[in-house]
């Protein structure tokens, strides 16, 4: 344009010149020319349906779970009472979940983007404008940052939204809540990457299959070696309780160098790809691929080695002994020992010990209890393990979670020591005992008939079944859960006052569950029985 | 009888041009991709047969194949091969009845590739697979119709790849993708095969060439560069 216009009777500034085609065109112009690109190609990328739809859905999800606090929206009723009580070392990298989904919708979509012109057959008029096609391919690439932005804002709320609630424990780290961001940039370049080695329109779709496949079954299944494991992008690690932050063990600074490593060089191999680079500038490509596979190195290197021996030394002692590393206070007559990051959390296990306590009779209500805090983190991250039930008198075991479903577990474990003297007795009660303890554990606490479904392993409350305890649990019989429906239907001071006067034949060994019917006054609920009590169906 | 061979002139000597117009490279790429996890079943699941692992593959192999298919109605030459007398059904299905023989010899071969202990029940397999390959068709079908492309494929490919990723989304109870052991099998299979129902509507809606007439459904006019294409579609 070398228009001269006329502003109120004077002539302006003399028109620039039109750019001479060898006059270098200056740095800041050409950085501003790309920027606007990857502007434009990152509204453009936000106009496909699936980055779109992805988005959408990520949010959405994210939004749900804030809300009810479920891990995924497979579970789309009500309230997970355990998100609550998050530790922190694990809702780190909860947030990684749905990064591959992400990552695969801006893989097929930046590929598309990129092979446009290809498509429609515009490629050949680029080559009349002044920006290089290796900038075109850099613009493509910084499309895909807004996305990655966006995803680690969501990231960032979800895990601040956990670390404020007010039973948080623990420690998070940044290197874990980085992989999400770094997965959806890694895709996106990916993406732009194939589109300049394979310049065709059915590889994106086709290999983004391929990517899914490979992410999720084959680096997994390939024997679950460890090195292999943590080359997929993201590695989630679920099912094992809490431990100690210095007790997971997973290289997740090396892995986010890995993964921010391997972007890089994704991003330079496309640079390379394109022509038209001076010598300054593919020496500093070149330069740059050279540091990023480095680094890409370093990150699998440092992430390959499975737990340390120190480690695993570390994990056998707090699982074995971790009276050995725990901080005890007391209150009351219980004393509590927590692992140190769990301390905060004895406040909240006082409340349901002593709402238990207040309903027990006899020497019960006084004795001195030890509340133990236990882990099992010798099969490591994804290892379930149930905790084998204490011998010592008086002993009761809590899980390093807490909320929900698992109140009303360490309730029952609880009652099970205060009627039957300690947890490895308390799990083999099958006689009338086990109505008292199930009183103990429910009489006090809100909606006891559905806490009372809660905690049996089958949700019920007709018939016999498992009632979970922190340990071993116990066995209701169906005559057992009469007695106790028909107890929590009941005025609870009446119960009370007769569970305390009659405590020591309700907590004598082989009382009859009939008998203890009888004693708290609803012997219709037992006429069922039939002669012993056992715990075989 | 004469009217009938006449009929059937042109379609067949429509079949060579239409079979060197075939997308060739997609559909063999997308083939060699989808055998590639079946045959990974052996080494993967170290010779014990393991169904649901079976099961998971051959659903990875049929929506690659569905990717594939995906660009079966791909004609670059498409703005002037509207001028043609032979119709579009006629067009389309000639490349489906071309594409149809090998689809289900590869069907077969993958099924054949896993250890018979990690095959599960074929025929309800085989009737899922064939709801994706209908989704996929469908959908190209509708790009065809709806937004006059020559070239349809990678976008019908990305919505099969974001209605895939939509199912497994979708909450356990309300996926089609159940397990062998889960108690809605059969109910599941019942609605593979609506799936296939409806994208075979959809098919047969979608794949006529617009006329006149509805509005929704007419789409835009296919416009040559030239000026060639014959009067205008719209009075």
């Amino acid at each position: 344009m070398t228009t001269t216009t006329v502003v109120s009777g004077q002539p302006s500034a003399p028109a620039p010149r039109p750019p001479q085609p060898d006059a270098p065109v200056p740095g800041p112009t050409r950085a501003r020319a790309v920027l606007a690109l990857a502007r434009f190609e990152a509204r453009e990328l936000l106009t496909y349906l699936p980055v779109l739809a992805a988005f959408l859905v990520y949010v959405a999800a994210t939004a749900w779970r804030l809300y009810s606090g479920h891990p995924g929206w497979h579970e789309l009723t009500g309230r997970e009472g355990m998100a609550d009580y998050p530790a922190l070392q694990d809702a780190d990298r909860a947030t990684q979940s749905g990064a591959t989904l992400l990552g695969l919708a801006l893989f097929v979509c930046a590929n598309r983007t990129a092979l446009r012109a290809h498509g429609r057959g515009t490629e050949p008029y680029f080559d009349t404008l002044v920006m290089e096609p290796w900038r075109r391919t850099l613009a493509h690439a910084l499309a895909i940052v807004p996305f990655a932005l966006l995803t680690a804002l969501v990231v960032a709320v979800r895990f601040t939204w956990a670390a404020l609630s007010p039973g948080a424990v623990g420690h998070g780290s940044v290197f874990e809540l980085a992989v999400t961001p770094l997965t959806v940039l890694l895709f996106g370049v990916a993406g732009v990457l194939l589109a300049r080695l394979i310049p065709s329109a059915f590889a994106g779709p086709l290999l983004a299959v391929a990517l899914y496949v490979a992410a999720t079954y084959v680096l997994d299944l390939a024997d679950g070696a460890h090195w292999s494991q943590w080359l997929s992008p993201v590695v989630e690690e679920t099912g094992a309780d809490p431990m100690p932050s210095d007790l997971v063990g997973r290289p997740a600074a090396w892995h986010a160098l890995y993964l921010a490593g391997l972007t890089a060089f994704l991003l330079c191999a496309a640079l390379l790809l394109g022509k038209g680079r001076d010598a300054r500038a593919g020496l500093r490509v070149k330069v740059l691929t050279g540091v990023a596979l480095l680094a890409t190195a370093a990150g699998i290197a440092g992430q390959s080695p499975g737990p340390s021996a120190a480690l695993e030394a570390a994990r056998v002692r707090v699982s074995d002994h971790p009276e050995q590393s725990e901080n005890c206070t007391e209150r009351g007559a219980t004393t509590y020992c927590a692992l140190p990051e769990w301390t905060g959390r004895t406040a909240a296990w006082a409340r349901t010990t002593e709402r238990v306590r207040s309903l027990a009779g006899g020497t019960a209500t006084t004795r001195p209890l030890t509340v133990r805090q236990r882990v099992e983190a010798r099969y490591g991250l994804e290892g379930d393990a149930n905790h084998a039930p204490l011998t010592a008198p008086g002993a009761v075991t809590v899980g390093t979670r807490w909320g929900g479903n698992r109140v009303p577990e360490y309730a029952v474990g609880l009652a099970s020591v205060l009627v039957a003297g300690d947890e490895k007795a308390g799990a083999a009660v099958c006689d009338g005992r086990v109505v008292t303890t199930m009183w103990l554990a429910l009489g006090a606490g809100p909606d006891p008939l559905a806490t009372l479904r809660d905690v049996r392993i089958d949700d019920s409350d007709q018939g016999g079944a498992y009632v979970l305890s922190p340990t071993q649990g116990l066995r209701m019989s169906a005559q057992q859960t009469d007695v106790v429906r028909a107890l929590l239907d009941r005025p609870a001071q009446s119960v009370t006052s007769a569970v305390k006067a009659h405590w020591t034949e309700l907590t004598g060994p082989g009382v009859s569950t009939a008998r203890v019917a009888t004693i708290l006054g609803v012997p219709d609920a037992a006429n069922g029985a039939k002669g012993e009590d056992t715990c075989e169906e | 009888m004469r009217g009938v061979t006449r009929r059937l002139r042109y379609p067949a000597a429509l079949l060579p041009p239409v079979w060197h117009a075939l997308p060739w490279r997609p559909l063999a790429a997308a083939g060699a991709l989808g055998w590639l996890p079946v045959a990974a079943a052996r080494p993967l699941s170290g010779g014990t047969g393991d169904t649901a692992l079976g099961l998971s593959l051959l659903r990875l192999a049929a929506l690659v194949a569905g990717v594939g298919l995906a660009f079966l109605l791909d004609d670059p030459a498409r703005r002037t091969t509207e001028a043609v007398p032979v119709r579009r059904p006629v067009r389309a299905g000639l490349r489906l009845a071309l594409v149809a023989p090998p689809l289900a010899a590869w069907w077969t071969a993958a099924l054949l590739l896993l250890p018979a202990g990690s095959r599960p029940p074929s025929g309800a397999v085989s009737l899922e697979a064939a709801g994706i390959a209908g989704t996929a068709l469908a959908l190209a079908a509708a790009s065809v119709r709806l937004r006059a492309e020559p070239c349809p494929g990678t976008g019908a490919a990305r919505g099969l790849l974001a209605l895939t990723a939509a199912v497994l989304l979708l909450p356990d109870r309300w996926s089609p993708l159940v397990s062998l052991q889960d108690a809605n099998w059969t109910a599941a299979h019942g609605w593979w095969a609506a799936i296939l129902v409806v994208a075979a509507l959809v098919w047969a809606v979608c794949v006529p060439e617009p006329l006149t007439g509805h509005r929704l459904l007419a789409g835009r006019a296919v416009r040559s560069p030239c000026g060639t294409s014959g009067p205008s579609r719209r009075s």
